[in-house]
């Protein structure tokens, strides 16, 4: 299948001219034969919105925006960054992925980040489930940001039988490197390749681009194979469309050479949990 | 919109009070007008500090103050405070007889940021803190210059809406001379806010209020019967002028950074 990335820099609280942008990188896409494309994180927003978060909201279900959306989904299936209004008043960051004329699965971002640069909880309120859902391409899951920063998200989509784990993401650069980019970009690309090898799925993250309010927003996405191989990767802080086949039998291929999908034992894990957590104390 | 100006009044001055001890200051400065803010403020000081320990800076640009460099020095001597009458005109005339201009904004701004000058200078001098004047309704629309009237070291009246200032000025009595008199930002001869603005203070703070404080959106305070053309003119200025309440953005590079995530309260040690 054919996947492609796109590393944008959405204007912040404009959501009709990145609603533009969207389109033309769908239409890009469909030209390429492409059968998914992910934006990242709040693609359709920007993401230091502050208090513009409740003037942005929409609702997937009605909003006229989001039909469009639909109504393109059909020859090609993307993944979609936007402010979700679940309830009156309740508004969250959620990812859409859309497919075959429909929104085949909305995930809400569980881990908000607000320490040092971040104030998400400020914001936003926090979703409650991580899911696997089924796809053309295969079970997938999705996760927002510091989501994947967490392993035990990355592990219940294993556990829920992720083949693609989707990672949106619009996480600001931190720290000097000796190697290019900022020092923080060598623990996304360590999660991901840890997550793919040993989770067996395709690793797909897509971070975006551009500044904010002086935040620095990293690129730097890529696609990691359930090998734990890296198949292709943008590059820091410029803009850009990453297109790139990959071969979904591979996820057949490593999981018979290594079975830690096979032997893992969630009931274990489950019951170690229950255990664990009876005895927390504050 | 309406407020309780004692309790106003009490709040403000135990704030002046408060951070000038935390900065160990006993002395406020402030540029006086002659206008209903600046007074209200000198007022608030003097209920905070005692008159001896306000000083006012009046600076006047040529005639365009007239009337009101007359009331401000009055309002000082009433109030038997310390005061310097400044003429700006040599500074801002010998900067424009070099780069000449007819714009009566650059002017203005030109203008307000050499009072500025003179109240860092002066505040230095006397160690005195400055206070400023700006109001709510001038910082949610952006109307003051940026590093120019809106430069302070405290800004007491921050909160207030014009109008409410003006509820405030009755109870703390001044003189229905200054509460007649028409807004102005000084910045040329006969210029007044609300000319400027296209609106009344009166108008302007409701709508305002309907959006800042009850975070009502656009349409929803068009539908209360604001006329959109307004509730429009006054969402521009807010967006337009969101730089103004912010220090400038610095690119975040190292993994700590001044402003993203070097984060102290102002009153750090204080």
């Amino acid at each position: 299948m054919k996947i492609a990335l796109a590393q944008i820099s959405p204007k912040l609280g404009d959501i009709d001219q990145n609603f533009r942008m969207h389109i033309d990188y769908i239409q890009k896409a469909k030209k390429k034969n492409v059968d998914l494309l992910i934006f990242p994180e709040l693609s359709l927003t920007g993401y230091t919105l502050k208090d513009m978060v409740e003037e942005i909201a929409l609702d997937p279900h009605t909003d006229p925006l989001f039909k469009k959306l639909k109504g393109l989904s059909r020859e090609i299936s993307f993944v979609v960054g936007f402010v979700e209004e679940k309830e009156k008043g309740l508004l969250v960051n959620s990812a859409a992925f859309f497919s075959q004329g429909k929104i085949s699965h909305i995930h809400r971002k569980i881990y908000l980040p607000t320490y040092g640069m971040f104030e998400e909880l400020k914001f936003f309120g926090q979703g409650k489930n991580f899911h696997t859902f089924p796809t053309p391409f295969g079970k997938a899951g999705m996760l927002i940001c510091y989501d994947f920063l967490h392993i035990s998200s990355s592990y219940l989509l294993f556990v829920g039988g992720s083949e693609l784990i989707i990672a949106i993401s619009a996480a600001p650069g931190r720290g000097f490197s000796d190697d290019e980019g900022y020092a923080s970009a060598r623990m996304w690309e360590l999660m991901g390749e840890a997550v793919s090898r040993f989770f067996q799925s395709f690793v797909i993250y897509c971070n975006r681009v551009g500044f904010e309010d002086g935040k620095s927003f990293a690129g730097g996405s890529f696609i990691y194979n359930p090998g734990g191989q890296l198949v292709a990767k943008s590059p820091y802080v410029d803009e850009d469309f990453l297109v790139k086949n990959i071969d979904l039998e591979e996820i057949r291929r490593f999981r018979k050479y290594r079975p830690y999908r096979r032997d893992e034992k969630p009931e274990v894990t489950l019951e170690a949990f229950k255990r664990i957590v009876a005895k927390y104390e504050d | 919109m309406k407020i309780n100006p004692a309790f106003a009044e009490k709040l403000l001055t135990r704030f002046i009070k408060e951070e000038l001890s935390k900065f160990h200051f006993t002395k406020g400065i402030l540029g006086l007008s002659g206008g209903l803010d600046s007074t209200v403020c000198t007022h608030l000081a003097i209920r905070a500090l005692g008159p001896k320990n306000v000083i006012v800076l009046i600076m006047p640009y040529k005639n365009t103050y007239g009337r009101d460099v007359q009331d401000a020095t009055d309002i000082a001597h009433r109030l038997k405070l310390k005061s310097h009458v400044i003429d700006i005109s040599p500074m801002v005339d010998a900067y424009y007889t070099k780069h000449p201009t007819d714009n009566r904004i650059l002017k203005g701004n030109k203008m307000a940021r050499e009072r500025m000058s003179i109240l860092y200078d002066f505040s230095e001098r006397e160690k005195a803190l400055i206070l400023g004047t700006s109001n709510k309704t001038e910082l949610l629309l952006g109307y003051g210059t940026i590093h120019g009237d809106m430069a302070c070291a405290l800004n007491p009246l921050g909160d207030l809406y014009k109008t409410q200032i003006r509820q405030l000025a009755r109870h703390l009595k001044i003189p229905e001379k200054i509460l007649k008199k028409k807004p102005t930002a000084g910045l040329w001869t006969g210029q007044t806010d609300e000319g400027e603005l296209g609106l009344s203070y009166a108008k302007i703070d409701k709508i305002l209020y309907q959006l800042a404080d009850l975070r009502k959106s656009k349409k929803e305070v068009i539908s209360e019967g604001f006329p959109k053309q307004d509730v429009e003119k006054i969402i521009g200025l807010i967006k337009g002028s969101e730089f103004k309440r912010h220090l400038p953005s610095i690119p975040k590079i190292s993994a700590r950074t001044v402003g993203h995530d070097f984060l102290y309260p102002y009153d750090r040690d204080r």
